[in-house]
């Protein structure tokens, strides 16, 4: 044991003097740590990025092709696992943060309160990247303070996936073979009730176990759709409103009704959904291209009759909106000397051109000239999923620890549409809960 | 047990039920396992749509070799088996001294240090961890081998149990030999810790799995690519959504990351379960 | 207990050796050398930062620095807060659900495999198979166990013409979903500890109590179980400590929920720490985590030492 361990040892010394050893390139080094996973089996030398499928394979495609594109640049990846937040807070803390970092545009307002992110809007300047080329929702998601704190890489939101086999035995389609989708709260209870007799099965397949992030999103949509002003003041949530015990009452009914899935957490609720088992799947962006895949594979229950996806429904008489979130380059606040600022912008500005490679997860683009471009309309369902780019609203940006937000939203909400606590009790405890972390900021 | 030393098995119905009682539990303890070994020979796509495939063909090999084809898994693997194996030798090293120290030795304080030692014991990782980061922050231990060996050194379980194990021992034995005026260091060494194989063997594994499977201070502490730990790099190669889109893929990382610890206890549980039981004790 | 049969047998002898190794046992200095070492780990390791975290604890701070000076507000928050006293219910339900279930099921398997066979061996190597694996890949497969809905359990279920009962969602059952999973993963360890303390007790004792023609059970409870009582106590502090901190498997299976009936101790300090960024509030439900463990486990400590010097 003592013997093998020494050898390990001189293994691991001789590997750090050949590291050292290694003469320094002139060419400038960018530290650059992201979430989405590691591919490097199928796409760790692959600088074709129209080759590249998935999240992990294009970004890691993207920066394969920086680094071949820019030899002055030498851009080191380190990928954590998702949200990879806890790893950067102590980065930070430590006074060790990387360069350019994946930050959600939910979270970016956490780390630029403390003044730990570079405002980007001078070096997207001199690069020529301009803010309004930038989708207003992608816009609105980066700038805090007045200012770009982030580059905006895309948005995304929660979809309504349809299964229109079962929507066409179900009796809701179109002629032209679109979904009938509902245009209010009664619509869709009568449309769901409709559902579960002529089909069996629930309306929606939702995953309500071990979740907090579902429950939250549709509460924001369905508040932004009401016009409910509920973050008028950032430090100051109004939650025990006539707005929101509308939207938890109707998804208490729609739960007490079976018209949902019930116990499912998030990968049984991808199963079901695949296996036929409901009408409306609620989930990302980023499984339309599974989904899809799915459609094109014969004998599974999307390719029966068909795979559909369209943004939330309006269900109010509101403001035509929907809750959305995205993805964003963040520059740590450094000393740095001119060439690796350069670098930096140059790597911002090779994302923003390489927007539309991105945009091929299924997330939405950041950049308008690529949301409006043939090539992205050729995209699979990104003709129905594109008004998300205006329909898509976040928080006001001043709001702070979203993530907590989420947490204690999320919870409430879960209690009060299984029954756990009446829907008053859950609004006035979801309200004092974020205030408390507010007030405590 | 009388049976300790019949060799086969049981002679008795008694025995033989609990054998039988012993082997179902077995079964069930092991079907999840089995599960998880035959998930990691899956394509990731196949069990998105139909889980059940699982039960019948095609199998690939092919998420392992994903894993081995990730640039830095081997450097992941040396630095776990470097923290690992280092904290495993200290804390057999510090836990035996200690020990031996507090079951058999007389200094001032001996009781009163042993219950501060005791009250350690139920100080939970959260409380001392961010104050443990600052502090390696300060001396600038972050991304360094010390810096993720070191934290596991002050935990006192190995010192309870060892001198739990120590205290256990007849001290008829030390004593015998004091008398032959062998010195403190002799006795520990030669007349006392080869007694305590088991508990060490039990300790060793045990120090080298927690570390082995540790997360939260390798990724907090470890948070350069290159220092991290098999357990935080394998995590890091997930997509967000890996318990949908790659079971299979999630699965073969946790046969690759457990199958050291398991090689490691085949080889230690002999010095568990010690041919020398009876004849150690004279 | 060990010692004492096999003093009986010799007390004389014993008794005189005593006298001659007393001045021997005389408290010195030098005799610390032994535990030297590791005191200075600890100190600096754990007494240091244990302090410095209860300092934290008095501030309103966050990972980049210690704000303002608060007292013991956030004590205060914390009895206050609904889902704290919550969580801290929980946790002990927690306990009570698996450190006997540990400390028992461990026992019986050491007992019955406490034999040098082939076949004993395979069955400890299976019995510890589930403690190498992270908690991530753990709370994965009861995740996909205890939903029932796809795969192996669905069959399983199919075949008693169940459905699975709603482990992950019913918060009647949630803790004791955890607690089964736990005790799964977990039961290696008391195993282990227990098989080592069986091969320390003297096989004179067994040879001597078959001469006497004692009966199995008889063997069992006078001698095997008064031999490995210091390991029981062991074995139960270890797990009390150890099941205190149950976090990774209710963060993973239910996020804590729902309505919080599955929120131990530890999620609620990581989610103060970390996701409200509020270290000072962290800080405090960690000093009465640690508070409330160290009740337990030297609870535990002296009753089974009381006991011991009574028996």
């Amino acid at each position: 044991m003592t013997h093998s361990l020494r050898k390990y040892m001189l293994a691991a010394a001789s590997a750090l003097a050949l590291a050292v050893a290694t003469p320094a390139l002139a060419a400038t080094e960018l530290t650059v740590q992201r979430f989405f996973g590691a591919c490097d089996a199928e796409f760790g030398t692959n600088t074709d990025v129209s080759k590249a499928v998935g999240e992990c394979g294009i970004i890691t495609s993207l920066i394969n092709k920086f680094n071949a594109d820019n030899p002055d640049v030498h851009v080191i990846v380190t990928t954590v696992e998702w949200p990879g937040y806890d790893q950067l807070t102590a980065q930070f803390a430590a006074g060790d943060p990387p360069d350019i970092v994946t930050v959600h545009h939910s979270v970016l307002g956490d780390y630029q309160s403390k003044g730990l992110l570079m405002p980007l809007d001078d070096l997207l300047k001199t690069v020529g990247v301009s803010p309004s080329d930038f989708t207003d929702a992608s816009l609105s998601g980066v700038t805090k303070d007045g200012k770009i704190h982030g580059l905006p890489i895309d948005n995304w939101t929660m979809l309504f996936h349809v299964n229109l086999d079962l929507f066409k035995k179900a009796g809701l389609v179109n002629a032209d073979g679109t979904p009938k989708l509902p245009a209010s709260v009664d619509e869709l209870m009568a449309q769901a009730k409709q559902f579960k007799e002529k089909t069996g099965k629930p309306y929606f397949v939702q995953n309500l176990a071990n979740e907090v992030a579902l429950y939250t999103r549709n509460l924001y949509t369905y508040l932004f759709q009401q016009d409910s002003d509920f973050f008028a003041d950032p430090k100051q949530v109004k939650m025990n409103t006539a707005e929101a015990k509308k939207v938890l009452e109707m998804y208490k009914a729609i739960y007490d009704n079976d018209d949902t899935t019930k116990d499912l957490d998030y990968a049984a609720s991808i199963n079901a959904f695949l296996a036929g088992e409901g009408g409306v799947h609620l989930n990302g962006t980023w499984v339309i291209g599974d989904y899809t895949a799915s459609s094109e594979t014969s004998g599974t229950a999307l390719n029966a009759g068909g795979y559909a996806v369209y943004p939330y429904p309006q269900l109010f008489s509101g403001k035509k909106a929907q809750y959305a979130d995205g993805h964003s380059w963040a520059v740590s606040q450094k000393d740095r000397t001119p060439e690796e600022e350069a670098a930096i912008g140059k790597f911002l500005k090779f994302f923003n051109d390489n927007d539309y490679e991105w945009s091929r997860t299924g997330h939405l683009p950041a950049v308008k000239a690529v949301l409006e471009s043939d090539a992205f309309k050729k995209l699979p369902h990104r003709d129905t999923i594109a008004p998300i780019a205006t329909l898509g609203t976040p928080l006001p940006s001043t709001v702070q620890r979203q993530f907590a937000i989420q947490d204690i939203i999320g919870q409430e909400m879960n209690a009060a549409i299984t029954g756990q606590k009446e829907i008053d009790a859950a609004l006035a405890d979801m309200e004092s809960r974020i205030n408390e972390l507010l007030a405590n900021i | 047990m009388s049976s300790t030393s019949s060799g086969i098995v049981g002679r008795s119905t008694g025995d033989r039920i609990i054998l039988i009682l012993v082997i179902v539990l077995a079964l069930i303890m092991m079907a999840p396992i089995a599960w998880v070994i035959a998930l990691s020979l899956k394509d990731n796509k196949e069990l998105m749509t139909d889980m059940n495939s699982v039960f019948h063909a095609p199998y690939t090999i092919n998420n392992y070799i994903n894993i081995l084809a990730t640039s830095s898994v081997f450097r992941w693997i040396l630095n776990s088996l470097i923290v690992s194996g280092g904290l495993t030798v200290m804390t057999l090293i510090l836990s035996s001294l200690a020990g031996y120290g507090f079951a058999r030795l007389n200094f001032p304080f001996r009781n009163a240090l042993f219950i501060i030692v005791l009250l350690g014991l139920a100080v939970p990782e959260q409380a001392v961890l961010i104050a443990r980061h600052q502090l390696f922050s300060w001396l600038k231990f972050h991304n360094t081998y010390h810096g993720l060996i070191l934290p596991g050194l002050a935990a006192p379980f190995g010192v309870f149990l060892m001198t739990q194990y120590f205290r256990a021992i007849p001290k008829e034995l030390d004593e015998a030999a004091l008398l032959d005026n062998a010195s403190r260091f002799k006795i520990f060494w030669k007349v006392l810790l080869p007694l305590t194989i088991p508990a060490q063997a039990t300790l060793g594994i045990f120090t080298f799995l927690s570390s082995w499977n540790d997360y939260f201070w390798p990724l907090i502490s470890g948070t350069k690519k290159e220092m991290y730990t098999l357990t935080i790099g394998i995590a890091s190669t997930q997509t967000n959504f890996a318990q949908s889109e790659g079971l299979g893929f999630l699965m073969s990382q946790a046969v690759f990351a457990g199958a050291p610890i398991l090689i490691l206890y085949l080889f230690f549980q002999k010095y568990i379960v010690t041919a020398v039981s009876g004849a150690a004790v004279r | 207990m060990a010692e004492a049969t096999l003093s009986g047998s010799a007390s004389a002898a014993k008794a005189a050796t005593r006298q001659a190794v007393q001045n021997i046992n005389a408290p010195l200095w030098r005799n610390a050398v032994f535990v030297a070492p590791y005191l200075f780990l600890f100190v600096t390791l754990l007494v240091v930062p244990l302090f410095w975290s209860i300092w934290l604890s008095l501030h309103k701070a966050d990972a980049f620095g210690i704000g303002r000076f608060v007292g013991v507000d956030n004590y205060f928050r914390l009895f206050r807060d609904k889902i704290f006293i919550q969580s801290v219910g929980n946790t002990f339900y927690f306990v009570f659900l698996t450190v006997p279930a540990l400390a028992l099921i461990g026992l019986m398997l050491a007992l019955a495999l406490n034999r040098k066979t082939r076949s004993a061996a395979a069955l400890r190597a299976v019995y510890f198979s589930s403690s190498v694996l992270s908690v991530t890949i753990v709370t994965l497969i009861w995740r996909i166990v205890f939903i029932g809905n796809f795969g192996l359990p669905a069959t399983i279920y199919g075949w008693f013409g169940a459905t699975a009962p709603a482990f992950l969602s019913d918060p009647k059952l949630t803790m004791i979903g955890i607690a089964i999973a736990t005790v799964w993963w977990c039961i290696g360890l008391p195993m282990m500890l227990f098989l080592s303390a069986l091969q320390q007790v003297p096989q004179e004792i067994y040879e001597a109590a078959a001469l006497d023609n004692a009966s199995r059970w008889r063997t069992l409870w006078h001698i095997t179980l008064p031999s490995i009582r210091r390991t029981f106590v062991l074995v139960i502090i270890i797990e009390i400590v150890l099941q205190f901190q149950l976090f990774g498997q209710a963060r993973l299976m239910t996020q804590g929920g729902p309505n919080n009936v599955s929120k131990p101790i530890v999620l609620y300090i990581y989610e103060a720490a970390f996701t409200k960024w509020d270290l000072g509030l962290g800080a405090a439900a960690s000093e009465i985590l640690f508070i409330l463990i160290m009740l337990a486990a030297m609870a535990q400590y002296f009753i089974s030492r009381r006991r011991g010097e009574e028996g």
